[in-house]
């Protein structure tokens, strides 16, 4: 299968602080992989240079065959990136925002029309698409931003938190949609949460990181039976204490 | 194509309703003001000027002052006095307010005795003050009563000492002023005071302009940037396939743009403002300016004073210079904040730097400080902006050009920092933290191998 993500070693240092050290792992197409870890341990920072936003030290990612460091501009016509707790332009309606999104991706009109109807779609949010985004609850952002990240058919999406602010049932629904998306569109994703339960019900493989460094990775079956461990809740207790003890 | 999508974004999230909303009402305002003060003026000319007189002395001199008075134009309104006694001091608000008036003039007893010994007669002149403002002040004083006053007693006293109408006149006037104006080489017979007076009706308008522009463009872009950062679309926008220079070129222009259409609204108003407030005292001083042979306008061009197409559009590309520099230490601004409280308070430095040279102007030339003091107001890239068109008229051009090359110059440096920041990982770690400690500092201290 073809890798849609290859992580080498990527490493960031702050002044005194290595945000990431050597973390190393790989996305398949069609796979959800999870990038899981406790505040603080690097995940947003790995995130953020996977998604061309900050310049790693050390290391490469290379995504669809472009790399981070030397091609970020090719890397950044592969992906999207929806950041934890982001906003959309409030004075915007919900259609402008989706149109205004889809205009940074293509400047065929005809192309344009299939990613903001495709993002119409996804997100149910119908009439109030018509609204200012400044009249929206925080799930309905939430909602419209997940379906901005995946209307132009990402080979590799970045959701960075994507359920957080939203109830129950819209978090379920979201996840069947990224579930949906990666069996039927080969559509890859790198997610990060802090929900267990969520991390195990939607992603395929998760790395667990802790204080920068990636601790292990595995199919979520494999590592429970690896760590003896019920749930994956568990599997991550023992893995980040173990690594705050050594 | 992506970038006029950038570009259209920003103008829409500039351009709202309560923008537009806000510079109709100013323009209106400052219409209205201009014509409201144009009408007062105008009334305040062509309307005959009324003297509040309280006669306690009563005797055939001051009834030929009166009627002197009343032939010189004046009119008379007599003061109400029901006391029928010599009024004091405790019974001066007491008549104001009986009669509706805020001042008024006393001849008091002894006033026709005094003159009839060749001594100076006394006359009391009572004002009230209501505020401390001087325009509500200005019509509540009695100088011009006082004035009128003055002439006719000279006019009686040069009659009862045989001396004519004519010869008062020579008295008044014994020389006659030809006033030359000289700028540079160029000579004009023209009062330098007319003059002055032209050139700081034109020069009014461009400082309040360059002022507002610097102020407007700077506010528009750091909140621009500041509520990306804040709001997280930062991240979003600059992970989507378009370059950083674009979404910065974008939001320059777009903020450029609106301070372009906010100038030129705020010119209008004001130049409607200030014809109108100056217009009727211009052309009183014209007429009085009776030794000038030339119009002002005409004294100006010879002097050299007046502007060209040419001159307009080098002090256009000054202020295009000023507005480039705000943009682009507004863009490190913005990526400093990182709260509301912040993007507001972030603006200061570029408040200073455009107060200074904003006061100075309006107050002075800034080539008239001592040169410690002019070398520091010129390192502030706006003065020279503030002084292009004094500069510009009074031949000033090595200053002028300096001045420019010296803001290309500083342009240079700020748009090389801005871009260097947007472009590195920095646009995302930098912050004013006002005293406490980033994020990763705080970090460093408990973990030495973690970041977020």
């Amino acid at each position: 299968m073809e890798k849609i993500l290859e992580v080498k070693a990527l490493s960031k240092q702050y002044s005194k602080v290595l945000a990431a050290n050597k973390v190393s792992f790989d996305i398949d197409e069609g796979e959800i992989f999870a990038l899981i870890g406790p505040n603080g341990a690097g995940k947003t920072t790995t995130i953020r240079m996977i998604s061309t936003l900050i310049t790693p030290t050390d290391g490469d990612a290379i995504v669809a065959g472009h790399s981070v460091v030397k091609a970020p501009a090719k890397v950044r016509e592969c992906i999207t990136y929806l950041p934890d707790e982001a906003g959309a332009y409030k004075t915007m309606t919900g259609m402008a925002y989706l149109k205004f999104m889809a205009g940074l991706f293509t400047s065929n009109t005809v192309v344009m029309k299939r990613y903001v109807d495709r993002a119409v779609e996804i997100c149910g949010l119908g009439d109030r698409l018509k609204d200012k985004i400044g009249s929206y609850s925080r799930g309905m952002i939430r909602k419209l931003l997940l379906a901005r990240a995946v209307m132009t058919c990402p080979k590799l999406a970045i959701l960075d938190e994507p359920t957080s602010g939203l109830d129950v049932l819209n978090a379920i629904e979201i996840r069947k949609m990224i579930k949906k998306l990666a069996a039927e569109e080969k559509m890859s994703f790198l997610l990060s949460s802090h929900n267990m339960l969520e991390i195990e019900f939607v992603s395929d493989r998760v790395g667990i990181i802790s204080k920068g460094q990636l601790m292990v990775t595995g199919g979520i079956k494999e590592l429970k039976e690896r760590y003896s461990a019920a749930n994956l809740e568990e599997v991550f207790e023992r893995v980040v204490l173990d690594n705050e003890v050594h | 194509m992506k970038f006029i999508n950038l570009l259209k974004k920003e103008l829409l999230e500039l351009l709202n309703k309560q923008m537009i909303l806000g510079l109709a009402v100013t323009l209106v305002i400052l219409m209205l003001v201009g014509n409201i003060m144009k009408t007062t003026i105008d009334e305040a000319v062509n309307t005959t000027y009324t003297i509040n007189l309280l006669d306690n002395d009563n005797t055939e001199t001051t009834a030929e002052l009166i009627d002197r008075i009343e032939k010189s134009g004046a009119k008379i309104k007599f003061m109400n006095d029901n006391t029928g006694e010599e009024v004091k001091g405790d019974a001066y608000s007491k008549i104001l307010g009986d009669n509706g008036v805020e001042n008024f003039v006393i001849i008091p007893k002894g006033f026709t005795e005094a003159y009839e010994n060749g001594e100076k007669p006394q006359i009391n002149s009572i004002s009230r003050m209501k505020s401390a403002s001087t325009m509500s002040n200005i019509s509540n004083t009695n100088s011009s009563a006082i004035a009128i006053i003055e002439a006719c007693i000279t006019e009686m006293l040069a009659e009862k000492n045989g001396i004519t109408g004519e010869q008062l006149e020579f008295i008044n006037a014994p020389i006659q002023v030809n006033e030359n104006t000289v700028v540079d080489n160029n000579s004009a017979p023209v009062s330098s005071d007319s003059v002055m007076n032209k050139l700081m009706m034109q020069s009014m308008i461009l400082p309040i302009v360059v002022f507002v522009l610097i102020m407007m463009t700077s506010q528009m872009l750091i909140s621009a940037i500041a509520n990306e950062k804040i709001d997280k679309t930062l991240e979003t926008l600059l992970s989507a396939p378009v370059s950083r220079t674009a979404v910065i070129g974008a939001k320059m222009l777009s903020a450029a743009i609106v301070a372009l259409i906010n100038a030129v609204v705020y010119m209008l108003g004001f130049s409607k403002f200030v014809t109108g407030a100056t217009d009727s005292i211009s052309s009183e001083m014209e007429n009085s300016a009776v030794t000038s042979i030339l119009s002002v306008e005409d004294a100006m061009s010879q002097l050299g004073l007046s502007l060209g197409i040419g001159d307009y559009v080098l002090i256009g590309l000054q202020l295009f210079l000023t507005i480039m520099i705000c943009l682009s230490i507004s863009l490190i601004l913005g990526a400093m904040v990182n709260d509301t409280k912040s993007s507001q308070s972030v603006i200061m430095p570029i408040l200073m730097f455009a107060m200074v040279p904003y006061i100075i102007s309006m107050i002075t030339d800034v080539n008239a400080l001592p040169m410690v003091f002019r070398i520091i107001v010129y390192a502030i890239p706006f003065t020279h902006t503030f002084s292009a068109m004094s500069n510009l008229m009074f031949g000033n051009t090595t200053l002028f050009f300096g001045g420019l090359i010296y803001q290309t110059v500083v342009f240079a440096l700020c748009m090389f920092f801005a871009l260097r920041l947007f472009k590195s990982d920095k646009i995302f770690t930098i912050s004013l933290n006002f005293g406490q400690k980033s994020k990763y500092k705080k970090g460093s201290k408990k973990n030495s191998s973690a970041g977020e």
